[in-house]
């Protein structure tokens, strides 16, 4: 039974593993905590059940056209709601950013009603046999792509020279603008892969789970953050280990400890590693400059 | 840019006025129309439990507009005040105060979730308004006082008849609970172990989860391995739905057992064929062939696009007891409408024979139903 809640605690971790990348994609380059990305999570789920449902759409044409339109919508976030702010202080562009999450929650309850609605399973149930562990096939390719996405993303912050700019943005965005960084594009680009990730979360979420709703942003979009954070924010591999960690603490406290408290566990600990390790499990301890 | 950027400032600007002289005029309307009877509603219509805020609203409007269709009570119409209680206990609070002390309506429908009713019932009851809630079903909410009634299964009768009919009837075992931790949850488990006890068996194994969770697989690992013949679940149908289908995946084979708060066509659109053969209790069953319940089954269809759930049904029962005690008190006086509503004896509704005891709970038949080939189904 250990063997199977660890199963089950890893497949929970990588579907919060998948949102905290996007988390940690934007702060990483704009030091912003976005919080819309539990909305584009929530919205790039719905583009995907409407594709899937109404435009009879088979699931990879569905996840790669939620992945776009999500990508306009974080792009047009950023432009209405966060870059008129950017001079101003950090805790107004977060402010405002809060304000973008309840909008498109509420967007969300009009337009599509508050009920939870079924995303169709267009993925042949299949199931993998351990000797008496099932492994779902879902819950593999949320795994796998999660490293995928994960290790892309690494790729492209390190290895190109998109993703080079985007370092130099984060180091000292005024610096970056006077080496010819045309600063403006890269947040865009940042913003626009940071959706997709969410959106695809929310697909392959949304499938797991059966249900896409107005509201499905909110909790797991806080587990994402959590996560990211847990792993050290900004850090990409980090988000990976921080979403495992967090999955795994929290279906073995509610399997050993109480499942009334499943939140409750898995919250004391992250109180705990931040305490001990202010920075994250992976993330380096860096003085802000004065 | 720049003016793009003025652009759109100017347009939210607007948008925020319009917003806001449209509740104006609402308001003015209201106020010059003092030749009707105004009822209020509290309850979700937001937020995740807004689905049953807005069937018990739906299912009021129904019974209003049924009303005032007809003429309205003794030539008054009826105007109806809805609040959005986000299915939050303060906010139910204050949208019942506004309701009493602004709105000054005569008598409310609601609160719609069990724990923001025994918030809500208290501001009612001090003010003397009659307050029916038609889904609180924890126990305490009709006992708040003499202006609060309810008009629904109350959670001890409908888990206790359950618990007996799957030993009884089903000569079902072994049994696992699994109940979502709140007022509903946690009466709903409490009866149905206390009805297990009393017939000498045990549960193997009680989990909670909480409303909105969507992995369950933690509880369901733990469940299998005690290897229960049924699992009863207290709460309602979004997470039945999902503990279902997540109990399929991982090969647990069980019947699921469970309360009204499993009535829903959504139990079916979210469950698939991982709900068949779930056995629950319910106060309504939208096949019935009676007259007056396909009569609100087709209005409802008409105005909604979508079938009335037990929230919708129970809601506009309960309008309809509290027209006819406004109708017998011939007065939209609280006091009166109140000492009417406490006779109201086998109250011919949708949802059967309704009946209130002296402090104000139904007494109404239960029916346990089935999910056979897709659809429910009455078996008892």
């Amino acid at each position: 039974m250990f063997f199977q809640q660890l199963i089950n605690g890893i497949t929970l971790g990588s579907t919060y593993a998948l949102i905290a990348l996007g988390y940690t994609m934007v702060y990483g380059v704009l030091k912003l905590i976005n919080f819309a990305h539990g909305e584009i999570y929530m919205f790039g789920a719905f583009v995907g059940m409407i594709m899937v449902t109404t435009f009879r759409l088979s699931i990879i044409p569905a996840f790669i056209i939620s992945m776009l339109l999500s990508s306009l919508l974080g792009m047009g976030i950023e432009m209405i709601a966060y870059r008129p702010l950017r001079k101003s202080t950090r805790i107004t562009a977060l402010i405002s950013a809060i304000g973008v999450s309840i909008f498109l929650q509420n967007l969300g309850i009009l337009i599509m009603g508050p009920a939870t609605r079924p995303f169709p399973r267009s993925i042949r149930s299949y199931y993998v046999n351990l000797g008496a562990i099932k492994i779902d096939i879902l819950q593999i390719i949320i795994l796998i792509v999660s490293i995928i996405l994960m290790v892309a993303l690494h790729l492209l912050v390190k290895n190109t020279k998109v993703g080079k700019a985007m370092r130099a943005t984060a180091l000292d965005k005024d610096a970056a603008y006077l080496m010819g960084i045309n600063v403006n594009r890269i947040i865009t680009i940042t913003f626009a892969i940071g959706s997709a990730l969410g959106a695809a979360a929310g697909v392959l979420i949304g499938l797991y789970f059966n249900s896409v709703s107005p509201l499905m942003g909110s909790m797991p979009g806080l587990k994402g953050f959590v996560a990211a954070v847990l792993g050290g924010i900004g850090n990409i591999p980090g988000a990976m280990l921080g979403g495992v960690i967090l999955g795994v603490i929290e279906t073995l406290g509610a399997a050993y400890i109480s499942s009334a408290y499943r939140d409750a566990i898995a919250f004391a600990v992250l109180i705990i590693i931040l305490l001990v390790k202010p920075s994250g499990i992976m993330g380096v301890n860096v003085r802000e400059k004065v | 840019m720049q003016k793009l950027r003025k652009l759109v400032w100017i347009s939210l600007l607007l948008m925020v006025v319009l917003v806001f002289t449209g509740c104006g005029q609402q308001g003015e309307t209201s106020k010059q129309d003092e030749e009707t009877i105004k009822i209020g509603t509290v309850g979700p219509l937001s937020g995740d439990t807004a689905t049953y805020g807005v069937s018990t609203k739906n299912g009021v409007e129904i019974a209003i507009e049924e009303i005032n269709n007809s003429g309205g009570i003794n030539g008054k119409k009826i105007t109806l005040i809805p609040q959005d209680s986000k299915g939050d206990q303060a906010e139910a609070a204050n949208a019942t105060q506004k309701l009493i002390s602004q709105d000054n309506v005569s008598a409310i429908i609601g609160a719609v979730l069990s724990s923001e009713t025994l918030a809500a019932a208290p501001i009612a009851n001090d003010a003397g308004i009659p307050m029916i809630s038609s889904s609180a079903t924890a126990p305490g909410v009709p006992d708040v006082g003499p202006f609060i009634f309810r008009n629904c299964i109350a959670d001890q009768v409908q888990a206790a008849q359950l618990a007996e009919y799957a030993v009884k009837e089903l000569n079902l075992d072994k049994f696992a609970v699994l109940y979502t931790k709140n007022d509903y949850g946690e009466a709903l488990k409490d009866t149905f172990v206390e009805t297990l006890k009393s017939l000498d068996k045990e549960p193997l194994v009680v989990e909670s989860y909480v409303d909105g969770d969507n992995d369950f697989s933690a509880q369901i690992t733990k469940i299998a391995a005690q290897k229960p013949q049924a699992i009863y679940v207290g709460g309602y149908y979004t997470e039945a739905a999902k503990i279902a289908q997540q109990a399929k995946q991982k090969g647990l084979e069980v019947i699921f057992l469970g309360g009204d708060g499993f009535y829903s066509p959504k139990l079916l659109e979210l469950g698939g064929d991982a709900v068949e053969g779930v056995i629950f209790t319910a106060g309504f069953y939208d096949k019935d062939p009676d007259e007056n319940v396909q009569k609100f089954v087709a209005a409802y269809k008409a105005k909604f696009n979508e079938d009335p759930d037990m929230f919708a049904a129970q809601a506009y029962d309960a309008a309809m007891i509290l027209i006819e005690a406004i109708k017998k008190a011939g007065t939209t006086d609280p006091a009166a409408i109140q000492a009417e509503l406490a006779k109201t004896k086998d109250f011919p509704g949708i949802t059967g024979k309704t009946s209130f005891t002296e402090n104000g709970d139904a007494v109404k038949d239960i029916l346990i139903l089935k999910v056979e080939n897709g659809a429910f189904k009455r078996i008892r």
